[in-house]
């Protein structure tokens, strides 16, 4: 996020929700949001399903999956057709913005419309309220980037913010919501394959020199795998063992039947989690982990915000903190710069690798309660919101992008659009959330979200279950008929392993990010 | 003697970051208080934040290591199974090199978690196939 | 005059000796506080010792004593956490016996922030700081002034803006029933947001609240919507006040009006106060 999430409440004037179940996914932002709306700031929403915050918006409409960048070429085409835009900040901080005045003024009101289900009239409204609106924050989550195009969208957004001067200043900006507890933090700490930790990359030689210096070994100048990539290897033998810590591709993963035949062709599987999951029966061998309750770490949420997590008890059984097998693992293998003694000595050897995070100390954190990177210093208080003044870039630079389809599209085999995502009472691949008892009779199981006209139209009829096909699997399921969701689309939560969304989910991904497109795959769904 | 704690940390769900309490009596977590004047939660939680305690001590927990012996996980301690990944993990690097062992690390872990393992990856390992699940 | 904390601190440090805890609030790391049990083994502790903001004393002191029920205690307890106790003990919940009150006065600013009409304690033996008059709620004297219609308009906004947290229960010093109201399925439809009907969620709660709500405003405070839910609770009051002349925590003896009607061998069963 280059926002904070108080600004939200305190500052922002327009909110654009693209992509983003906010009062599910993210519901301590979404109430912040409600708040600003309270005191006359513009909510609009767009999503193929009316969310919780979609009946509150003051303009809602859904759209079709996939139609993302036309969308915003649709609303840019408006801002500058009838000049809207900041021509102070587009002349002083970005570059290439005649390319896309170009490439956008094709896209009118009426050919997005076309494209995107979105009446030409409402687009206007939304270009117009969007430019008026500043400082205007871009909210987002999955629903942009889980595309074969997610690059593309998120660039959209970012040339949306800038062409309307909505950058580098307080409540305006774009915002990528987070959706796990330390997503941010595992990026920042070098959970990559192409960068160490602080996104230094791996194929700068100083870099390189730099962490052998430090650790007395590196890793090579060549970018590593991806996951994806890294199951695809398993069955050429070119991965021939797979170490995962906390983490469940066995649910998580688009293409479940091939991840399976991925992982049963690994020759040594090591799984450390706290849970039996789906993944670790799999393994080889399974180290039983903790919980956040039982270790101390910090956790780095969506806004870059450092906060710390205490341990309260301790480890469960015989099980033992991530950090202290980790360590014991590589001392194991003979390794040195492994004697850590608490997490807080592991972070003072972050301080002193990770420029961004070199002034975020356990004193400071137990003191101030939590510090936002970059803060390179003990002395510097934190960055708030990003781009103040100037991108870590230089220029602003504005990316002309065409629209492109959806890898699958709906066909009179597969007439349905599925969308994937979460819902409030579970989280992930479910298996904390399944077992609390509370959030389980909530939502005990899974079920496809389809619209009431597509489900006379399939014949359901008081059925409680139906059956959900693509091209690379099928899932039986419960059914919820509403009139929330786009006609043409259906959505299911991913958290149900017994009914896993990503059975059928399509394993396309972007050629750039390599993010699976789960926001839109061509299912059909029958009763029986 | 009673032995009652609230120990302030930080949500595991959500990328948003609440604050919580957790409730610890007799050293048993018994509960969830949310956290006034936390710059971001103010002193509200969401549903899973409110239960984020109940999955803990779940009688699923994985309590030992376990390790496959003819086709199933058994028991074992944790030098046996540390002793056996680091051969198999030592094996394989010498025979097929660094970059056919791969490490997935974890949105879900602490950032002191994933420095180290993406430490032991490139230092140990020597290789750059870490990832997570950050796209999904 | 000396401050109230450090008065407090001094009650504290003379009560300590005789109980097996204190309950009061405690600043900790990044100056957010909470409940804490200061022990006289570690009386070092209440150098951190604080007063705001108020915190759900009483729901801590219910969550030890399940654990402990013969626990000899102390807890500071503001007018409303007084008023909280004192229905928990109506209701079985807690033993007075074993159990120190130290009241602790409300400054105007505090009773401001929660439009408190009774800013003070009545049956603490010992207090700390000078008690004042209530103040108005012009939060619920607002609502009050709308036409029918605007009121409608207003909590329909309010109650759609729940997002189904459960915290207003949960934190609810007066919610500890067994079986919860707001988990059967007849009144509140379970796992999903937004809820069909919220308002049946709210308004089965202020029923619920009858008669037992204090007025503390934890449940406003813990709510990430920020429905003034609150106002229900007082509007409620003031109509059980005028009907049964039952104010919740306000005299040790009363019987609260939901258990008037039981038998006297059932009511000495329930272990109520007679």
């Amino acid at each position: 996020m280059t926002n904070s999430i108080p600004e939200f409440e305190t500052d922002t004037n327009c909110f654009l929700i693209i992509g983003s179940n906010t009062s599910e996914g993210h519901p301590l932002i979404a109430t912040r949001v409600l708040k600003a709306q309270k005191r006359g700031a513009k909510v609009i929403v767009l999503d193929p399903r009316k969310n919780q915050i979609g009946h509150w918006a003051d303009i809602f409409h859904t759209f079709r999956p996939g139609s993302d960048v036309a969308i915003f070429n649709g609303l840019m085409n408006v801002i500058i057709s009838e000049s809207l835009q900041d021509e102070a900040f587009i002349a002083e901080r970005t570059e290439d913005f005649e390319a896309l005045k170009t490439l956008v003024a094709e896209y009118t009101p009426e050919k997005v419309a076309e494209i995107s289900g979105i009446p030409a009239d409402v687009i206007r409204e939304i270009a117009r309220t969007y430019a008026k609106g500043k400082p205007a924050a871009i909210l987002y989550a999955m629903g942009i980037t889980q595309h074969t195009t997610g690059v593309d969208n998120v660039k959209s957004t970012s040339n949306l913010a800038m062409l309307c001067g909505n950058m580098g200043i307080l409540g305006g900006g774009v915002n990528p919501l987070r959706g796990q507890n330390n997503v941010q933090g595992a990026c920042d700490m070098g959970g990559l394959p192409n960068v160490y930790p602080g996104y230094q990359a791996v194929t700068i030689p100083e870099v390189q020199k730099k962490f052998q210096d430090a650790w007395g070994s590196a890793g090579p100048l060549t970018v590593g795998m991806t996951v994806t990539e890294m199951l695809h290897a398993t069955q050429e033998g070119k991965v021939r063992a797979l170490y995962v810590m906390g983490e469940n591709p066995m649910v998580s993963d688009p293409d479940l039947n091939h991840v399976r035949h991925c992982l049963e062709q690994t020759e040594f599987l090591v799984v450390q989690d706290i849970f039996l999951t789906e993944t670790a029966e799999m393994a080889h061998v399974v180290l039983p982990g903790t919980s956040f309750a039982e270790k101390d770490g910090t956790f780095s949420n969506t806004e870059r915000r450092v906060q710390r997590v205490r341990q309260a008890i301790k480890p469960v059984g015989d099980a033992k903190e991530d950090w202290i097998i980790i360590c014991e693992l590589a001392r194991k293998m003979g390794a040195s710069g492994f004697d850590f003694q608490s997490a807080q000595a592991v972070m003072e050897e972050i301080n002193k690798l990770t420029p961004s995070y070199g002034g975020i100390t356990y004193e400071r954190l137990e003191e101030l309660g939590s510090l936002q990177w970059p803060c390179p210093t003990v002395d510097h208080p934190g960055t708030p919101y990003l781009h103040k003044g100037k991108f870590s870039r230089g220029l602003g630079k504005f990316f002309a992008l065409e629209f492109k389809e959806p890898n699958e599209l709906p066909n009179d085999e597969y007439p349905f659009t599925l969308t994937t995502g979460r819902l409030m009472f579970h989280f992930h691949t479910g298996s904390m959330t399944r077992r609390s008892k509370k959030l389980d009779s909530e939502v005990p199981e899974a079920y496809v979200e389809i619209n009431v006209k597509d489900a006379g139209k399939i014949g359901l009829n008081g059925h409680k279950r139906v059956r959900v096909t693509s091209r690379r699997g099928e899932i039986e399921l419960g059914v919820r008929i509403t009139d929330d969701i786009k006609r043409g689309v259906v959505f299911i939560p991913f958290h149900f392993a017994e009914a896993a969304a990503n059975k059928l989910t399509n394993s396309a991904i972007d050629p750039v990010a390599k993010i699976p497109e789960y926001k839109v795959c061509a299912v059909k769904v029958e009763v029986f | 003697m009673i032995d009652y704690k609230n120990v302030l940390t930080t949500c595991p769900y959500c990328g948003t970051g609440c604050a919580l309490h957790l409730q610890v009596l007799d050293e048993k977590l018994v509960g969830v208080l949310p956290a006034k004047n936390h710059v971001v939660s103010e002193g509200g939680l969401c549903i899973k934040g409110w239960n984020v305690h109940a999955f803990v001590n779940h009688p699923d927990r994985l309590t030992t290591p376990l390790i496959r012996k003819n086709g199933k996980l058994e028991e074992a301690t944790w030098d046996e199974a540390l002793t056996l990944i680091a051969d198999k993990f030592g094996e394989v690097k010498t025979a097929s090199g660094p970059d056919s062992v791969a490490i997935l690390t974890s949105a879900k872990c602490t950032n002191e978690e994933n420095y180290l393992l993406q430490k032991f990856a490139r230092a140990v390992i020597g290789t750059n196939n870490v990832d997570h699940c950050a796209r999904l | 005059m000396t401050d109230r904390l450090t008065t407090l601190r001094k009650t504290i440090e003379n009560v300590l000796p005789n109980v097996e805890g204190v309950l009061a609030l405690r600043i900790g790391p990044g100056g957010i506080t909470a409940p804490h049990l200061f022990s006289k083994e570690h009386s070092e502790e209440l150098d951190k010792l604080a007063l705001w903001p108020k915190e759900p004393v009483p729901d801590t002191l219910k969550i030890i004593l399940r654990a402990h029920p013969d626990a000899k205690l102390a807890i500071v307890c503001r007018g409303c956490e007084e008023r909280g106790i004192v229905e928990m003990f109506k209701h079985s919940q807690l033993n007075l016996d074993n159990l120190t009150l130290i009241g602790l006065q409300c400054e105007q600013d505090e009773a401001e922030f929660c439009r408190c009409a009774k800013p003070f304690t009545v049956h603490s033996k010992l207090t700390v700081g000078e008690p004042i008059e209530g103040v108005p709620d012009p939060l619920t004297a607002k609502i009050e002034a709308m036409s029918q219609p605007e009121k409608q308009a207003f909590w329909k906004q309010e109650f759609e803006h729940c997002i189904k947290c459960y915290g207003c229960r949960n934190i609810c010093p007066q919610c500890f029933c067994n079986i919860c109201a707001l988990e059967d399925e007849t009144w509140v439809e379970t796992g999903r947001l937004p809820m069909p009907n919220p308002s049946m969620y709210h308004m089965v709660r202020a029923m619920h609240m009858t008669a037992k709500c204090v007025a503390c405003r934890e449940c406003e405070e813990t709510c990430p919507a920020d429905i003034p839910m609150a106002v229900h609770f007082r509007l409620i009051a003031r109509d059980v006040r005028e009907m049964f002349n039952y104010e919740p925590g306000a005299s040790m003896d009363q019987k609260p009006p939901q258990l008037l009607v039981l038998e006297e061998g059932e009511y000495e069963r329930s272990g109520l106060p007679h």
